[in-house]
């Protein structure tokens, strides 16, 4: 500072003498014609690094794979995943735990079920824990494009309906799964506070495969932290060294024990369940719905079967509400559904999932179903 | 509204093209004024308020100074006002600290009562930049602005409006009163300037911020090794964080037309503490220089008083940086350092003979040593690191590998671009392969989240 008496101006600064001081501290000066070489460089390591990787990671899935729990997040694999489905089966299965099998082990879910009974078809599921309809719309919406002109089992959930929480309608933030698949920022989500410079770039992002390919990155081979955060916590390994190219096994056993919702200690809850005309969830499966139909893909919705056995005798008349007020609606746009008998209560884990024998019922009446063989045996 | 942030580029990406179809016309001022109030309205809809208050007040004072009113009262009215500003919205809760602390020492009952305002962002910048004009009309150095909204432009323009780099009006007002010619070279420009901003800031600052946040937040958790390798890497976030945000305000200036002068010219690889205050925040360095340093005698009277002014300034420049002791302790050091050095570094023997590279080490770590009071979150904190560091053992410091490369990559880079192997640095191919590999960098390591540039605190 002392020296600042004297010292020249920067601009007059001894270094000033380059013209590039006077620019900048660093050589980076490029011109038009150099910038667009970095830019081809750079897009080209965008289409070509995630395409050579989805070729050179190993990845067979059986014929009863499912998302691994610990990839819930890793819309990279789903849209992978949709890609096989869409070589392989002939019909695939959408929705959240339900479709996934949150008690049952992979070979024990739907689609295992309808595998193992139709012997003419073969069936993927593209469940995915956690997937309420908002969020569905999203997965099926940005990463499902490669499933269109499948046939599609869609499975409805009134679970996602049952209080004005899990409807998204709370004003109160509340932080809920898969907020990067949601409508960032039309239709409102009420309980959905992200800062707005953080969901324009989740919905730019979306259009970025290159940002899904390093979260898949980071999810598979550096414990679901981003790279910067793995090196401060493994300071002294190579990030590179962790490729290892081979994708976590998907688990074998089920997520929880296969006891029944009473043995768990439930009870019969009285829900809060939305209006059909208020819900917003009830909204985005419809528009899911509505998209597979217009990406020319043949859909069947399976309606349930949600536990009525847990549900309090002052809120059924809510649920038929819900249930009738769907039937209508796919009626009306000529969706075929299929409502699958109520299952003994001791096949339910909870208010919404079967256990191993319920997906086994569900699954011969769905191929038994009217539905099912007008619409899928064709 | 964060430079790195999605929001900013969909800001940019509707003010940019709208101000190259206005810029020739009359709306380019008002158009670029509105853009300016929605950036800093974007922090907090009331901070353009306090921005119009304190432009209209500098404005004011310079019309009446030449309309004859009394020229020391006018720029004083100015100064005072700017002052107040800052004193009210960033020292008044610290002065309220101290006063308590005397009174409790003397045993009285009362106590000031302890304001607990939020501190607008850039309002230590737009206020010094304010007082370049009014000090600068008063000296006769810069004439009077007539057009209201063009001023009110210049104090505000958004590039540099939440920490600078501090414009002088002479350099701005000129550029502002001219129709920006804007060609396919400038948007290059601007972009390669942008391009190594982002850089610095999303891949290296907050990269660097995990390892050094975790230190510092509980610095007797660790010892020496550590707490020197977080300092360090603390010189280096620090430098990466605010040379990175003004890469990015020159390179969206440059776009829209308008010139910023450099701001950080590779301070670390300053050879004495002079020489550093000449390559670090260049504007403000030069900002105390021109209008405390030099008013107060400069080092034009005498040894003694040159040494006491070139330490009050360094003193007045920590507390600019904030209002806690640790600021002022900061500032301290650096001026009894380079009261300390600077005959040292007329010597022959430090200029000729002493090894550049040893001068080099011996700034930056001096500058480290001061960095340790600038980030520690309490003058306690500072004290126990700096007793940690020399007292400790060295310990098994976890700093990763890939931080230390690229702290090396930066530094090995920057010798080069200074040395007279420089022109390497040029090759087309050598500047495209280092751009593309940025893109990739930001693209695949950044973090994702938007991280506040530091200097916003001040």
């Amino acid at each position: 500072m002392s020296q600042a008496h004297k010292a020249p101006s920067p601009s007059q600064s001894k270094d000033s003498g380059k013209s590039e001081d006077a620019f900048s501290s660093n050589s980076v000066r490029l011109s038009g014609r150099q910038w667009f070489a970095a830019l081809v460089v750079f897009a080209a390591f965008c289409v070509l690094v995630p395409a050579a990787w989805s070729r050179a990671e190993h990845f067979a899935p059986g014929r009863d794979y499912r998302v691994p729990y610990s990839m819930s997040d890793d819309y990279w694999h789903y849209a992978r995943l949709c890609r096989r489905a869409r070589e392989r089966e002939d019909v695939v299965l959408i929705g959240d735990s339900v479709v996934w099998g949150e008690y049952v082990s992979p070979d024990k879910t739907l689609s295992a079920h309808l595998n193992a009974l139709d012997g003419k078809r073969t069936y993927a599921n593209l469940g995915v824990d956690g997937t309420h309809p908002a969020a569905m719309l999203g997965l099926v919406r940005y990463y499902g494009r490669a499933i269109s002109g499948r046939r599609v089992l869609l499975h409805f959930n009134p679970l996602w309906m049952t209080s004005p929480r899990v409807d998204l309608q709370t004003e109160k933030e509340f932080r809920f799964n898969h907020s990067k698949l949601v409508p960032q920022f039309f239709p409102r989500i009420p309980c959905f506070k992200d800062p707005y410079p953080n969901r324009i770039g989740t919905a730019i992002g979306r259009y970025m495969p290159v940002r899904a390919w390093v979260n898949h990155v980071s999810l598979v081979y550096l414990d679901n932290s981003d790279p910067a955060s793995w090196t401060i916590n493994n300071p002294l390994t190579s990030p590179i060294g962790m490729l290892t190219m081979n994708l976590p096994e998907p688990e074998t056993a089920p997520r929880h024990e296969q006891i029944s919702w009473t043995e768990r200690g439930m009870k019969p809850s009285n829900f809060e369940w939305v209006s059909p005309e208020m819900s917003l969830q009830l909204m985005f499966f419809k528009q899911t719905a509505e998209l597979l139909l217009s990406r020319g893909n043949r859909v069947l919705v399976i309606l349930g079967p949600f536990n009525e056995h847990a549900i309090a005798a002052e809120s059924k008349a809510g649920y038929g509400r819900i249930i009738e007020g769907m039937r209508q609606w796919l009626d009306k746009k000529g969706i075929p559904s299929f409502a699958p008998p109520l299952l003994p209560s001791e096949q339910y884990g909870d208010s919404s999932h079967p256990l191993y024998e319920g997906y086994s019922i569900m699954a011969k009446g769905l191929l038994e179903s009217e539905a099912f063989r007008r619409e899928f045996q064709q | 509204m964060l430079f790195q942030s999605w929001a900013f580029l969909i800001f940019f990406a509707i003010v940019f093209p709208f101000h190259l179809l206005v810029k020739g016309a009359r709306l380019r001022i008002p158009c670029l004024l509105i853009a300016n109030y929605a950036f800093y309205g974007f922090w907090n809809p009331l901070y353009p308020l306090l921005l119009l208050y304190a432009t209209t007040v500098d404005y004011l004072a310079v019309a009446w100074m030449s309309r004859g009113g009394p020229k020391k009262l006018c720029v004083g009215l100015s100064v005072v006002n700017g002052l107040t500003l800052l004193a009210f919205f960033k020292y008044a809760a610290f002065i309220a600290d101290n006063v308590n602390l005397l009174l409790a020492k003397f045993g009285m009952a009362w106590s000031a009562p302890r304001p607990d305002f939020v501190l607008p962002v850039g309002i230590s910048f737009y206020v010094f930049q304010s007082l370049t004009y009014t000090i600068d009309c008063y000296r006769g150095q810069v004439e009077r602005e007539t057009s209201f909204w063009r001023y009110a432009a210049f104090v505000s323009l958004f590039p540099q409006i939440c920490a600078g780099p501090i414009q002088r009006a002479r350099e701005l007002l000129p550029q502002l009163r001219e129709t920006p010619r804007i060609g396919g070279r400038d948007v290059a420009d601007g972009a390669s300037l942008f391009i190594v901003g982002l850089f610095k800031k999303v891949a290296l600052a907050d990269y660097f911020s995990l390892y050094v946040d975790e230190v510092y937040s509980m610095p007797g958790e660790y010892q020496a090794g550590t707490l020197m390798l977080a300092t360090f890497a603390f010189a280096w976030q620090l430098y990466f964080d605010f040379s990175g945000y003004t890469d990015m305000a020159r390179g969206v200036a440059r776009m829209m037309g308008l010139r910023y002068g450099l701001n950080f010219n590779n301070p670390y690889l300053a050879t004495g503490l002079g020489e550093f205050w000449q390559r670090w925040h260049i504007s403000l360095s030069n900002w105390f220089r021109d209008y405390l340093y030099i008013p107060l005698g400069g080092n034009r009277k005498g040894n003694l008083r040159t040494y006491i002014n070139m330490f009050l300034t360094m003193v007045i420049s920590g507390l600019w940086h904030g209002a806690s002791w640790n600021y002022v302790i900061w500032g301290a050091l650096h001026g009894a350092g380079r009261v300390c050095t600077r005959e040292l570094e007329r010597t022959n023997f430090y200029r000729s003979r002493l090894p550049k590279i040893v001068k080099q080490l011996f700034t930056f770590v001096f500058v480290c040593f001061c960095w340790i009071f600038f980030r520690a979150e309490t003058f306690a904190d500072a004290r126990l690191i700096v007793s940690r560091i020399f007292a400790s053992g060295f310990g098994e410091p976890k700093f990763p590998l890939l931080m230390a490369g690229l702290a090396l990559s930066v530094w090995a880079y920057q010798f080069v671009h200074e040395s007279r192997f420089s022109l390497w640095l040029q090759f087309a191919p050598v500047k495209v392969a280092l751009t593309a590999a940025m893109l990739i960098y930001i693209a695949v390591f950044a973090r994702t989240g938007n991280q506040a540039f530091i200097y916003f605190q001040f």
